[in-house]
């Protein structure tokens, strides 16, 4: 098998039958709980009327974005962003702040809340399974797919892949593969034959949610050093000030201090 | 003057201490069940709602109220604007309980409470989350230092207290750029939410917006923390000086609403003023109460010099900027939508605060309340009255002796 520079799902929302074994799949390899999962299936249930029926599903994990936001907000650096994809979650820095919850366009790190402090309540999420694919595996959930819905493999491959499957079926996909810009670009591509909103997808730019508090914080440090140089100045000037203003009126009578402005 | 006979008997076996000692006792020990059991066994944070009342009333309010210490330090020793010392050491002691809360609330919320300190030796330079952290801590430990002169009078340490004051100016300045940065970096943190906070919140110059409330936030602290301990302790009200930051926040405040309709105008958002629902009615809310109503009260001169009328003016603003916390933090945030066959564990994607939750809030508030009590029974906060107060200004020339005048020899 040749080397993947960069590791990608991509998903196809037309070939899921919403089996869910995925779910399955990926909780036995990664060793999850029972009640507890890093992978759920979303969707609108059942529309139209007979006989016109539809339905849409589609297997969330986590995105791999590019930009990833839980590692923009973690104040630890408890994630970590592969140069080929994955983005990989360490336990052992975790604080557990949740605030990569928050972050998250998408929902997905999820929390141990029913774990207390000697158990350890940490965050779980998809890892990309590396254990499988950096030994030569597919992740568990697209190696046990029935019907190929999840796919995985070198990231501008899939995308010609997508792209070809929509060039050939137009009447049938919507024109866009979700995750080729949205927040910056995921490595977790979707096709779909229903808008992307219906399939629990958030409607992002292509500029990732973090520009904004990056920015914000790269401006911080000079800030602060500017902010304190003011201050000071401030300070020298009006004890410089006083002081002589008090060296002026020298005898003190108790009453009539002026007060400094 | 005749407060330190009058304290004692009200203070030594009131309701109020025993009501705020049964608080803290249950909130112990509903502190213990979420250690043991998990965060889940308490609360009503789930999956889709990762903070909830601990971060809103905890940290956002918590942060927001304490904002009167460095206002007042600011004022005195780098302004030395020296009338305003009176107020100094209760602000500096409120704002110092007020972070001590935001910490200990911290404590239970943080799934890891035993590792907060990772935050000082793993950095992710791009986390707001971080920023906040950092400046908390640092700065409970300035607050600390600028309190310690009065804890060292009170033991009659008279040395120590001069030997802080000599050094105290560069921490007055640490004091004053945290506070700027932490209490606009709260707002900072809700900026990686633009897909999540409602866009009448949500704008690249949050951290601005927050910090321009936090000034009237702690405005109106000083006003309501020395009425009502003015009232507790049935000591003397500083009047006119609170008449003076009570004249400062219409400024605040109108500067604030400028920049907040400006920026839903610059940002082409004013469509959602009254399309929103809701979410209009939650921000015309914390618009009317927060900054209308205070700014046409406190422009009244018989307002202002009217100690009750300047209490209800302080309460009506605090309520108003706390609702906004609230908004920023909890309400306008739209969270993953229940579009999923959820798994159990995500199955709870409505949330509403349980009494478990607001308990432990209320125990660690009264736990602020009850040392304040203390401090101020106890130590020097509230001793600078008259003949002290004059006798410093007129003896001391050198910067920075504010906080360590004599306390009177006859004090017991």
């Amino acid at each position: 098998m040749t080397e993947i520079k960069h590791h990608t799902y991509l998903f196809d929302a037309t070939r899921c039958i919403d089996c869910r074994a995925c779910m399955v799949a990926c909780s036995v390899e990664n060793n999850i709980p029972m009640n507890k999962t890093r992978i759920w299936v979303a969707g609108v249930g059942l529309k139209g009327e007979y006989p016109n029926l539809d339905r849409a599903s589609m297997v969330y994990h986590c995105m791999h974005c590019e930009h990833p936001d839980c590692l923009s907000a973690c104040p630890v650096g408890a994630y970590h962003k592969r140069e080929d994809g994955p983005v990989i979650y360490n336990p052992d820095l975790c604080i557990g702040c949740r605030y990569c919850m928050n972050a998250c366009p998408f929902g997905v790190p999820h929390f141990d809340y029913d774990k207390g402090i000697i158990d350890g309540a940490f965050i779980d999420k998809c890892t990309f399974c590396p254990q499988r694919i950096d030994n030569g595996l597919e992740p568990a959930c697209v190696a046990t797919c029935p019907t190929d819905a999840l796919e995985y493999g070198e990231r501008a491959e899939l995308l010609k892949t997508a792209y070809a499957r929509i060039a050939t079926h137009p009447d049938r996909y919507i024109n866009q593969v979700y995750g080729e810009t949205e927040n910056g670009g995921t490595s977790y591509l979707i096709l779909s034959h229903v808008p992307f909103s219906e399939l629990g997808l958030p409607d992002l730019g292509p500029t990732p949610v973090n520009e904004v508090s990056e920015k914000v914080m790269e401006m911080t440090i000079p800030f602060a050093l500017g902010w304190g140089a003011v201050l000071t100045g401030i300070t020298a000037g009006v004890a410089l000030h006083s002081n002589k203003k008090e060296a002026k009126a020298q005898p003190p009578s108790d009453e009539k201090t002026e007060i400094t402005k | 003057m005749k407060l330190n006979l009058t304290i004692q008997p009200r203070f030594r076996i009131g309701l109020l201490p025993i009501i705020l000692l049964a608080l803290m006792g249950i909130a112990f020990i509903v502190a213990m069940i979420r250690y043991i059991y998990g965060i889940g066994a308490i609360s009503d944070l789930s999956y889709s709602y990762p903070w909830g009342f601990w971060i809103s009333f905890d940290l956002f309010t918590g942060v927001a109220i304490s904002s009167g210490g460095f206002l007042i330090a600011g004022t005195v020793y780098i302004l030395r604007i020296k009338e305003f010392q009176p107020l100094l050491r209760p602000s500096v002691l409120t704002a110092f309980l007020g972070y001590l809360m935001v910490a200990v609330a911290l404590l239970v919320d943080l799934g890891h409470p035993e590792r907060i300190w990772y935050m000082l030796i793993h950095w992710n330079p791009t986390s707001v989350l971080l920023e906040i952290g950092i400046c908390v801590m640092s700065y409970l430990t300035v607050l600390a230092i600028e309190f310690a002169p009065v804890v060292f009078e009170g033991f009659k340490w008279k040395k120590w207290a001069h030997f802080i004051h000599r050094f105290i100016m560069p921490f007055v300045i640490l004091g004053v750029v945290l506070s700027t940065l932490h209490q606009s970096s709260l707002g900072s943190l809700l900026l990686i939410q633009p897909a999540k906070l409602h866009p009448l919140w949500w704008t690249p110059f949050l951290p601005v917006m927050f910090f321009t409330s936090a000034i009237s936030i702690g405005l109106a602290m000083i006003i309501l923390e020395s009425s009502l301990s003015s009232r507790y302790f049935q000591r003397g009200l500083e009047i006119h000086l609170l008449d003076k930051l009570a004249k400062a926040i219409p400024v605040v405040l109108a500067v604030y609403g400028l920049l907040k309709f400006g920026e839903l105008a610059w940002a082409g958002d004013l469509k959602y003023l009254f399309t929103s629902g809701l979410m209009s009615i939650l921000f015309w809310a914390e618009i009317i109460i927060g900054v209308a109503i205070p700014m046409i009260l406190f422009s009244f001169k018989r307002v202002r010099q009217n100690p009750n009328a300047l209490l209800t003016g302080a309460i009506i603003l605090l309520l108003g900027m706390i609702l906004n916390r609230f908004n920023v933090s909890w309400f306008a945030v739209k969270h993953p939508d229940p579009l999923f066959y959820l798994p159990t564990f995500m199955s709870n994607v409505h949330y509403f605060p349980t009494l478990p939750e607001i308990l432990v809030s209320l125990g660690i508030f009264s736990a602020g309340i009850l040392a304040f009590g203390l401090a101020a029974k106890y130590l020097p906060v509230f001793d600078q009255d008259e003949t002290g107060h004059e006798a410093l200004v007129a003896s001391s020339p050198a910067a920075g002796d504010y906080m360590t005048e004599p306390v009177p020899a006859s004090s017991d």
